[in-house]
């Protein structure tokens, strides 16, 4: 092992009259990778981002499980193929996607712009840059592929076969855009407490992509009125929202609290 | 300072000599701590800024100026020198040849570890990239 060079201090000790122990050396650079990892996260941003974007699109979900007045329900997604994001916005019983699409598609592009903003601020910040570009260019292109898909397929019908099955129909393929996302975010954080949220998000994101989970709260007593129905859709939106945000806040409070230590 | 500098300022080794020691990996562009710890942090983000890396190792900037400047011309590291408004700034990032120099000399002293440190507590150190958080 080298000397030292003159006037070092600090971070990583001084070489005494000796060579360190190999030993030594690997558990200061385990040290050192730590801190670097410890201080470049920044995860709970884009957490605590997209689940405040899921629970402002509640709203739009609401309304559109809600029927039109004095009209026969539209299955939404067949009306609007080609003049919307028709995948984003699903088939909701009530009526039109049309505006859950069109949220969709701006929330998820604009979050991850501000994803990128985020990141970049936060490198500037403390010194040390996370590789998020995978983690913003694989949620635009989901993103953008989705919003095509419609449109290209109605030309090419070969490309039928990439329609992602019953798993849209509810409005809720966003989720399964952000969970993607979650798991590029979670391999260039080498967070493994972020590849559990992942998991888990992914889950209720695949659940309430295919199971009305309202149904669970139902068998629990849950009886809305029948003025209250379009309430029902609620459960299905707020759960991946609450694992995101839950997740996010307990990933800010630690960053926070590793690096004030 | 007694340490060499250059990646091929290390003696020959003996003809009769084990190339298969551990210490054969060892390179003394990288083997020097300092630059051993440049290269374990620049591996561990996309790039890290002077300011980082200096407070990180507690080096003066003169010294990591020279780290940095063995490092670059050994092509192990890439420097980015830069403005933010009107303040310089300097970005570092690893190249694959780094990252490639830094697996290697961390699998040679794992493997030092565990031919001469048994029982010393030095078992269960993470290899390079391992140990998530």
């Amino acid at each position: 092992m080298s000397t030292e060079v003159p006037g070092e201090q600090g971070g990583v000790p001084r070489e005494s009259a000796g060579s360190p122990e190999p030993g030594e050396v690997l558990r200061e650079l385990a040290a050192v990778r730590r801190r670097t990892r410890s201080a470049r996260h920044a995860y709970w941003f884009p957490l605590v981002l997209f689940g405040v974007l899921t629970c402002a699109a509640a709203p739009l979900y609401v309304s559109a499980a809600t029927p039109p007045a004095g009209a026969n329900a539209v299955m939404g997604g067949a009306a609007v193929v080609g003049g919307a994001p028709t995948v984003l916005g699903g088939m909701p019983a009530g009526g039109s996607g049309f505006y859950l699409g069109w949220y969709w598609l701006v929330a998820l592009v604009g979050g991850y712009l501000l994803t990128l903003f985020w990141y970049r601020w936060h490198a500037r910040r403390i010194g040390v840059e996370t590789p998020a570009r995978g983690y913003i260019a694989t949620g635009v292109v989901l993103t953008v592929l989705v919003v095509l898909l419609p449109l290209l397929s109605h030309f090419v019908p070969f490309l039928g076969w990439l329609w992602p099955g019953d798993l849209w129909i509810r409005g809720t393929f966003a989720f399964l855009i952000i969970a993607a996302g979650l798991w590029i975010l979670a391999r260039a954080e080498r967070s493994v407490a972020l590849a559990i949220t992942a998991a888990v998000y992914t889950g209720a994101a695949v659940l309430v992509s295919l199971y009305n989970v309202e149904n669970l709260l139902f068998r629990m007593g849950w009886n809305p009125s029948p003025g209250n129905w379009s309430l029902t859709v609620l459960p299905g939106i707020l759960l991946p929202a609450v694992v995101l945000l839950v997740a996010g806040l307990a990933a800010f409070v630690a960053q926070r609290r590793i690096r004030s230590a | 300072m007694s340490e060499p500098e250059g990646r091929g300022a290390r003696p020959p080794e003996p003809a009769a000599a084990d190339a298969s020691h551990p210490t054969s990996g060892l390179d003394d562009t990288v083997h020097q701590r300092h630059r051993l710890g440049v290269l374990t942090i620049t591996a561990e983000a996309q790039r890290a800024d002077f300011g980082y890396l200096r407070d990180a190792l507690g080096l003066t900037p003169g010294n990591l100026s020279r780290h940095l400047m063995v490092l670059e011309e050994a092509g192990l590291i890439q420097v980015e020198k830069g403005y933010e408004g009107r303040r310089p700034r300097t970005w570092v990032r690893i190249t694959s040849d780094g990252r490639a120099a830094l697996a290697t000399e961390l699998s040679a002293l794992t493997e030092l570890v565990r031919r001469h440190g048994r029982g010393n507590g030095a078992a269960g150190i993470p290899p390079a990239g391992a140990g998530e958080s």
